[in-house]
């Protein structure tokens, strides 16, 4: 294909992306220079590095940062090495498969604003769980601050360890089946067949799903606005956060708000530029 | 002959994966019956079981104002309408040509919708109902259109910049929402855009695309080259190839990449809060009901729950090789 046909197929998307995605991250930059406010969207005073200095102040910063890391440190692991425990489960039946994978993949779908409300309900009083607790400890349970951050996390894990698990379970559909049973054959045990056959075949599915399921826990937002909401300040994400400084009808403080976004997404980028590199490099070898 | 050992090893692998079943639908069952309770009985100390009496006054309380719509009516229409849906998407399936089966399959869900909102005294929440459904079938129908000329190009064309848009899409997909939302929200506003359908959808395209391109060129790339320009060689511009060709063949692609897309949309909680002050999608409409300290019953709140998650878990269900399907070849190897 020649460039001028490429640049033709590639017009819509790329305008769109630049349209919608590059110039309002432009302007989201420019205007965390200015104390622009919700109530008065017309005056966007210049002030500097005002805002920075403010957010780097505020408490609410660092504990939302601090959050969101452990959320990330906390859910991305334990979601690959369940969703890679189901995919091999799944893997070694074929009776009733397709009702498993239709129930394995159920929290994957559920609408994350829905999926909290399944789990308050599950706590709350009269829940199914609220009252096994209840019978365990013998003390009665309410969500409260000291464990609204072990919901949040318990909820990530239900939802997005589908996806892992989809991933993975496509892959291993993937995997010759000789090469497991010259593994068989040879003797080697369950463990190292999948040390030695199953987790190679597997790398750059588990690269994929770790970089998505990092860029997809780092931005939460949804599950801990609900779960925390304006009732527990120090569970909220950098997400949550954001919007409570940007859009609260009584802070509403935009300028604020853009520099705490243009600081989440500084964190991120540090966190991928190795990946990104490593990718433009792969594509840029792919091509000669 | 199997030996016991193989048996009690399947035991195992089946009581292991029932116990993962448990794990992933219990949130969801549990507020089911929560949702056909009374009130007294949810509220039981001890949670009652088996034998409590069953009522739709939650899912009628959602869905309707009128607090004397006959529920029974309701779900008979609903259940006429889902009948005709399924025969019609099964007869599609061995017919020569199925887009007309699939048409009319849709046609008899609108005609259920319409004569529901004709026909009862329906509430604020079936509103949002069909807000969704249009935000959902206009952001796939966009995204998918756009993603598969920028896909295909992106497949095909090998010079650098082609890697340089791929990459900088890979980025763009890292972003957070409030990286582009507030300028969204302040050009929406001076425009008089708020509330306006199409801005939701806008947005939602946008930020789909970075994934939508990566995904559908994966596809491009398992369809041989070889095939457009036999084509191309008969005389047909790359546009008319790309059109009667090779989209022929990415049916699975297509499907796989609109199910991802048809998630992210229906789901989609931020963006419409934020663009729209009053013209909802369900999950914004049930979140204004069940948030926070609100009066919302927790019957209703369920009832609500389990209304929002069954449409969407029926059409992926009924797609759901095409899901795994598409990870597998697509996703995974780009």
């Amino acid at each position: 294909m020649n460039r001028k046909s490429f640049a033709l197929f590639i017009m819509p998307s790329v305008s769109i992306m630049t349209f919608l995605m590059v110039i309002p991250l432009v302007t989201t930059i420019w205007l965390s220079f200015t104390g622009l406010l919700l109530r008065d969207l017309d005056s966007a005073p210049f002030v500097g590095l005002q805002n920075y200095r403010e957010v780097f102040a505020d408490p609410n910063f660092w504990r939302a940062t601090r959050f969101t890391l452990v959320f990330v440190a906390i859910t991305v692991p334990i979601e690959i090495m369940l969703g890679m425990t189901f995919a091999l489960l799944l893997d070694r039946v074929q009776r009733f498969r397709s009702i498993y994978l239709a129930a394995i993949l159920l929290p994957f779908i559920v609408t994350p604003v829905v999926g909290t409300l399944l789990f308050r309900n599950l706590f709350s009083r009269g829940g199914l769980l609220s009252w096994l607790i209840e019978l365990v400890t013998g003390e009665s349970f309410a969500i409260d601050a000291s464990n609204v951050r072990f919901l949040i996390l318990l909820h990530a894990i239900w939802q997005v360890t589908p996806f892992a698990f989809v991933a993975i379970f496509a892959g291993l559909q993937l995997l010759p089946q000789e090469r497991v049973d010259a593994a068989a054959m040879d003797g080697a045990r369950f463990w190292s067949t999948f040390v030695y056959v199953i987790l190679p075949h597997l790398k750059s599915v588990l690269f994929f799903v770790a970089i998505i399921s990092i860029m997809d826990s780092y931005r939460v937002f949804d599950s801990v606005f609900v779960f925390a909401g304006s009732r527990f300040d120090d569970s909220h994400t950098l997400s949550v956060y954001n919007s409570v400084e940007a859009l609260d009808a009584k802070i509403g403080r935009l300028g604020k708000g853009h520099a705490i976004a243009v600081l989440t997404i500084i964190g991120i980028f540090v966190a991928l530029i190795p990946f990104l590199v490593r990718s433009y490099k792969e594509q840029i070898a792919e091509r000669t | 002959m199997k030996s016991t050992k193989q048996i009690l090893q399947r035991v195992g692998l089946h009581s292991a994966l029932f116990v993962i079943v448990i794990w992933s639908v219990l949130p969801l069952l549990w507020t089911f019956q929560t949702s056909i309770k009374f009130t007294r009985d949810v509220a039981a100390k001890v949670p009652v079981f088996w034998g409590y009496d069953t009522t739709a006054n939650a899912y009628r309380a959602y869905w309707f104002d009128d607090q004397n719509t006959n529920m029974w009516h309701v779900l008979f229409a609903l259940i006429v309408s889902l009948v005709f849906t399924f025969s019609l998407l099964i007869a599609g399936r061995r017919a020569k040509r199925s887009w007309p089966f699939n048409l009319l399959a849709l046609v008899s869900i609108v005609a259920f919708l319409s004569f529901v909102g004709q026909k009862f005294e329906t509430s604020d929440q079936f509103e949002f109902l069909i807000n969704s459904i249009i935000v959902t079938v206009a952001t796939v129908i966009v995204s998918i259109s756009i993603g598969l000329l920028g896909g295909y190009g992106l497949a095909r064309f090998s010079g650098k910049s082609g890697a340089a848009i791929l990459i900088s899409a890979l980025a763009f997909r890292a972003l957070p929402r409030f990286s582009f939302i507030l300028p969204f929200f302040i050009i929406a506003k001076n425009l008089g855009l708020l509330d306006s359908r199409t801005v939701i959808v806008l947005a939602l395209v946008a930020v789909n695309q970075p994934f939508t391109i990566w995904m559908l060129r994966t596809f491009f790339l398992e369809v041989p080259k070889e095939l457009e320009e036999a084509a191309m060689m008969d005389g047909a511009t790359r546009i008319q190839a790309f059109v009667r060709v090779v989209i022929p063949t990415m049916k699975p692609g297509i499907i796989a990449t609109s199910l991802f897309t048809l998630l992210l949309a229906y789901n989609e909680f931020l963006f419409v809060r934020v663009l729209a002050p009053t013209n909802w999608t369900l999950p914004v409409g049930v979140l204004a009901l069940a948030g926070g300290e609100s009066s919302m019953g927790i019957t209703e709140a369920a009832a609500a729950a389990v209304s929002i998650t069954l449409p969407i878990v029926v059409v992926i269900i009924l797609f759901q090789k095409h899901l795994v399907k598409g990870l597998g070849s697509g996703a995974v190897k780009g």
